[in-house]
């Protein structure tokens, strides 16, 4: 018999992160964990190091990757743990729901893991995560007289087969994304641990994150130029393109609260946290009208990569020439309106975070965040090597216009009074 | 609408007078009332004599009306007033160029009128068609200046117009004398006397032809516009009947003829019917004094080129009775009436023979006498320049035009055929002989481009010599080809005096690219696969866990072969929290 870490490694940890069949089993409890952290020689198998780097390099070209170590293999009997409770065949392990509910909660601590200290960690979590986040199923649908029957990632039994309809129609096969497909109550908590386990995976997966998540704990990842770009073309390849940045920016909002002596009662200029009020009104008038959101401590920096990747996803979407905003015209979502205006506060926040059109700054910044426009824009005599940046140079300011005609002026004022002053640092 | 107000009006006024005569009981309602009444009356009239007709409306005052199926009343008879005799035949001219006038002519009569009141008329007179046809009638004599009136017998009314689109009624009953016709308007009537009566017959018979302009290039230039396309008459005086039949007779025009007998001639004309004449026949018939050229009209009417009748005598057949035929000449003003349709004899009975011979026909051809007059085709020196269809190339030049290929246009390239012989390659020109694109049948291939070996040039299509010779003696191109044995798309080279011609079939023309270009070998692909496969999602395997519910879970499968927690459950070993 092969040893304990092996078997685990070779049947679920290298087919989760290379490809291939993830064999799900029983549960594993600590102590199975203690077991196999007696001999922690197989993490350092060639195989286990290689599938992470490649699976980082899709990321950054030449990630700098720890070795995996015991914390990741909890990381990982954590998830393999997460999918026991989907398994369908789950009621033959224990009958009594309060053993399940102690697993849960063992499960739970396997994913208890700290906070990243640096980059190459909460990459090496990602690696895990990511791919968990990405897993498959395939599902056997028999139909049979008395209805459909699901055989969710199992082969079908025979008897069933038996009393199946005509093969032709009796029997087909459906591969499922596993994380959208519906799951056990505890699996749909423990999936929130799993995510907040990665940062990274939460800043590439927005609307998975969990609640009270805030993008600034992975603005480390932004500040790093090659990841930075790898996680915003991922933002750019979902269709959904203005919802993912909505995700993010709902996200961050939180984090960034109106100056103290401007309440959203105030009238003139209500907090981008209204905006967010808006969308559920408070039960009773008086009252709080939310229990306040998990302010992280900000820097400029972090703020400057993060305002500054969403600001470059719209800049991509419209070299791609794919920014239409027709469909998202009636959007009355504060964060997807608060994700609209972050171009239109690019002037203000440009010494800070710079301009994804260096050189061009009278061409890109044509439109200042009040409307009104800030000079002229010789999109061709800005640079020498501008003129062929002069094109893009138009739609951008054109996108900004269309922007500064779509987006509530509200929204801007909230944005300029909570956002600038914390990057640009004025006082 | 308004007559009829009118006489309502008047009714209502006379009985006024009456009852209040009655009232004053001076006087009765007798004797001074009726006169009144009689002057009141006598006071309308001339205000309304005719009453238009109401939608529907089946009976009428004057007798003889009748409605037609929209309610139009329409007399049996129809009475078109012309103010002279000249718009009565341009009534006639357009009323032919519309529609047929045999409709008309049976119970058509005209006649010369003296109006009561002075001045003189024509009058048209027919019977009526239906509503359709008696508007067409309306509008055309409206355009000539005549006035329709419809009625019978001798009382005519005045045919509907805007103001009253189902005709006129009398007003009051009218009649007119004996021998006069009563024409009533709206608000006149006048009465016409008959001074003289026409035959239309003879008057369509007796119109003056109106003179036509010719092309200027003569009748041949456009004989279809002359009306002599197909068909031709002419008259031949009589002294020039011989000479003409002669004429046509060499030009092998297909003619026929018969004398006629015009009225004062001492001698019978010659009218010639030409089938199809040629345009120097028509040329030289046209411009000969004594010969007059005639279009046929019809069958029995023929008008002279260069006039025309007034009147479209094709739709007027009906002025033609009996079997008479009618030549309208129209530069001696005469009409030729002939009593019977001219019975045509062939042209061939007319001429006269002067040649004594007589054709022999040949009883069978002797074949065996003609091997002394069958020469031989030789090829011999000639200067006469010949467009260079190909050329003959040596061995030893090959790799000249080796060099050549890639100077040759596309189009040329591709035209070009190659033959290779023992004496050299011959490069042809696409010929003529099956050429399969315009630049080889304009002769533009690398055969008369290519500036090597000895040119050929074409005696006849795909029969090319020698630059510098011909073949002797020249025959026809077809005949060539046929005395040499060729087949359609054969050709024959004839590369020196001394030697045989050689016969080139179809399958041995090689294209001159893809002869001479040598072909390029394409390498395979190689597809190499990635040394690693690429990174693709987990698939998740849920295992077969078949234990049973009470007995618990005994650890990781694979892992760990005892059971590893044992907590004293009844359902077996769970995990401890924060183990």
């Amino acid at each position: 018999m092969s040893p304990p870490l092996a078997a685990f490694i070779e049947s679920f940890v290298l087919p989760l992160l290379g490809g291939g069949t993830v064999a799900v089993r029983g549960p594993i409890r600590p102590a199975d964990r203690d077991e196999m952290a007696e001999d922690p020689g197989e993490l350092g198998s060639p195989a286990l190091r290689f599938l992470r780097l490649r699976r980082a390099q899709q990321l950054a070209p030449n990630p700098d990757l720890p070795d995996p170590d015991l914390e990741e293999l909890t990381l990982w009997i954590g998830l393999h743990n997460t999918l026991v409770f989907d398994h369908p065949e789950r009621d033959r392990v224990w009958a009594r729901s309060t053993t399940w509910r102690r697993f849960e909660g063992a499960t739970r601590t396997l994913l208890t893991l700290p906070s990243t200290t640096d980059a190459s960690e909460g990459l090496a979590r990602h690696v895990s995560v990511g791919a968990f986040v990405q897993l498959l199923r395939r599902d056997t649908v028999v139909t049979t007289a008395a209805g459909e029957a699901r055989y969710m990632g199992q082969p079908v039994p025979r008897r069933r087969l038996f009393f199946a309809a005509p093969p032709q129609t009796g029997q087909r096969e459906e591969v499922v994304e596993w994380l959208n497909t519906p799951h056990a109550a505890e699996t749909d908590r423990l999936v929130e641990d799993v995510m907040r386990t990665s940062p990274l995976t939460c800043l590439l997966v927005p609307r998975q994150a969990p609640p009270g998540w805030s993008p600034l704990q992975a603005s480390d990842f932004l500040q790093s130029r090659g990841i930075a770009r790898s996680i915003v073309y991922a933002w750019a390849r979902d269709p959904d393109w203005v919802g993912v940045g909505a995700a993010v920016t709902t996200a961050l909002l939180p984090s960034v609260p109106l100056p103290r002596g401007e309440s959203p009662d105030a009238g003139a200029a209500p907090s981008a946290a209204a905006d967010a009020s808006e969308a559920n009104p408070p039960g009773r008038v008086g009252g709080m009208l939310a229990l306040p959101g998990v302010i992280v401590p900000t820097s400029p920096e972090a703020l400057s990569a993060v305002v500054g990747a969403l600001i470059h996803l719209h800049f991509l979407k419209v070299v791609e020439l794919d920014a239409r905003l027709g469909a998202i015209t009636s959007a009355r979502d504060p964060g997807t309106l608060a994700f609209l205006a972050l171009p239109l506060i690019l002037p203000m926040i440009a010494g800070a975070t710079g301009t994804p059109l260096p050189g061009l700054e009278g061409a890109g910044m044509g439109r200042a965040a009040g409307g009104v426009r800030t000079g002229p824009s010789p999109a061709g005599a800005a640079s020498p090597g501008a003129s062929g940046s002069g094109t893009v140079a138009r739609r951008w300011a054109e996108y900004l216009d269309h922007l500064g005609e779509l987006v509530p002026r509200r929204t801007v004022d909230n944005l300029l009074a909570a956002l600038v002053p914390r990057i640009v640092q004025t006082q | 609408m308004i007559g009829r107000r009118q006489g309502e009006r008047r009714e209502d006024t006379n009985n006024a007078l009456g009852w209040r005569f009655v009232q004053a009981g001076r006087l009765g309602p007798g004797r001074l009332a009726q006169d009144c009444v009689r002057l009141l009356d006598s006071a309308a009239v001339a205000s309304a004599l005719l009453e238009p007709v109401a939608a529907g409306q089946t009976r009428f005052r004057m007798h003889g009306l009748s409605p037609d199926g929209r309610g139009i009343a329409i007399g049996r008879e129809l009475l078109v007033l012309f103010p002279t005799l000249d718009w009565l035949v341009s009534f006639l001219g357009a009323y032919s160029d519309e529609a047929s006038l045999d409709e008309l002519i049976p119970t058509m009569t005209l006649e010369h009128v003296r109006r009561e009141g002075g001045g003189h008329a024509i009058v048209m007179r027919c019977a009526a068609a239906d509503g359709y046809g008696v508007d067409r009638l309306q509008r055309v004599s409206a355009a000539t200046r005549g006035q329709l009136y419809t009625g019978v017998g001798s009382v005519f009314l005045r045919w509907r117009h805007r103001e009253a689109p189902f005709g006129y009624d009398l007003a009051a009953p009218m009649s007119a004398k004996p021998e006069e016709v009563l024409v009533v308007d709206v608000d006149v009537a006048a009465a016409y006397a008959t001074v003289d009566r026409m035959d239309p017959v003879e008057l369509i018979q007796r119109l003056q032809l109106r003179p036509v302009p010719l092309p200027l290039r003569g009748i041949s230039s456009d004989p279809e516009q002359c009306g002599v396309q197909d068909l031709a008459l002419a008259l031949v005086a009589p002294g020039l009947a011989a000479r003409t039949l002669a004429y046509l007779w060499r030009l092998e025009i297909p003619m026929a003829g018969h004398y006629v007998e015009l009225e004062g001639d001492q001698r019978p004309s010659l009218l010639l019917r030409l089938r199809n004449p040629s345009r120097r026949a028509l040329d030289v018939l046209s411009s000969t004094p004594g010969v007059e050229l005639l279009a046929p009209v019809s069958a029995r009417a023929a008008v002279e080129v260069g006039y025309k009748h007034p009147i479209q005598l094709a739709s007027a057949s009906a002025c033609f009775p009996g079997e008479e035929m009618f030549l309208f000449r129209g530069s001696v003003g005469r009409v030729e009436r002939l009593d019977t349709a001219p019975r045509f004899i062939d042209g061939r009975h007319l001429v006269k023979n002067t040649g004594g011979s007589r054709l022999r026909d040949i009883g069978q051809l002797r074949d065996a006498e003609l091997d002394p007059l069958r020469i031989h085709l030789k090829l011999r020196p000639s200067s006469h320049p010949r467009e260079p269809r190909g050329t003959l190339i040596g061995w030893d030049q090959v790799d000249l035009l080796r060099h050549l290929v890639y100077l040759i246009p596309p189009s040329a390239l591709a035209a070009s055929r190659l033959v290779p012989l023992e004496e050299g390659v011959v490069v042809l020109t696409g010929s003529s002989v099956g050429a399969r694109s315009a630049a080889a049948g304009a002769g533009l291939g690398a055969g008369a481009i290519v500036p090597l070996g000895r040119r050929l040039g074409s005696v006849a299509p795909g029969v090319l010599v020698m630059d510098g010779y011909e073949l002797w003696p020249r025959v026809r191109p077809t005949l060539m080809r046929q005395l040499l044995g060729l087949g359609a798309e054969d050709h024959a080279l004839f590369l020196s005096a001394t030697s045989d011609p050689i016969r080139v079939r179809p399958d041995q023309l090689l294209p001159l690219d893809a002869a001479l270009i040598g072909r390029m070998a394409l390498g395979e692909a190689v597809v190499r696969e990635p040394v690693d496969a690429a990174i693709a999602p987990g698939e998740i395997d849920n295992q077969k866990l078949s234990r049973f519910a009470l007995w618990g879970f005994g650890g990781l499968s694979g892992v760990s072969a005892a059971p590893a927690l044992t907590d004293g459950s009844d359902d077996g070993p769970g995990p401890g929290p924060g183990q």
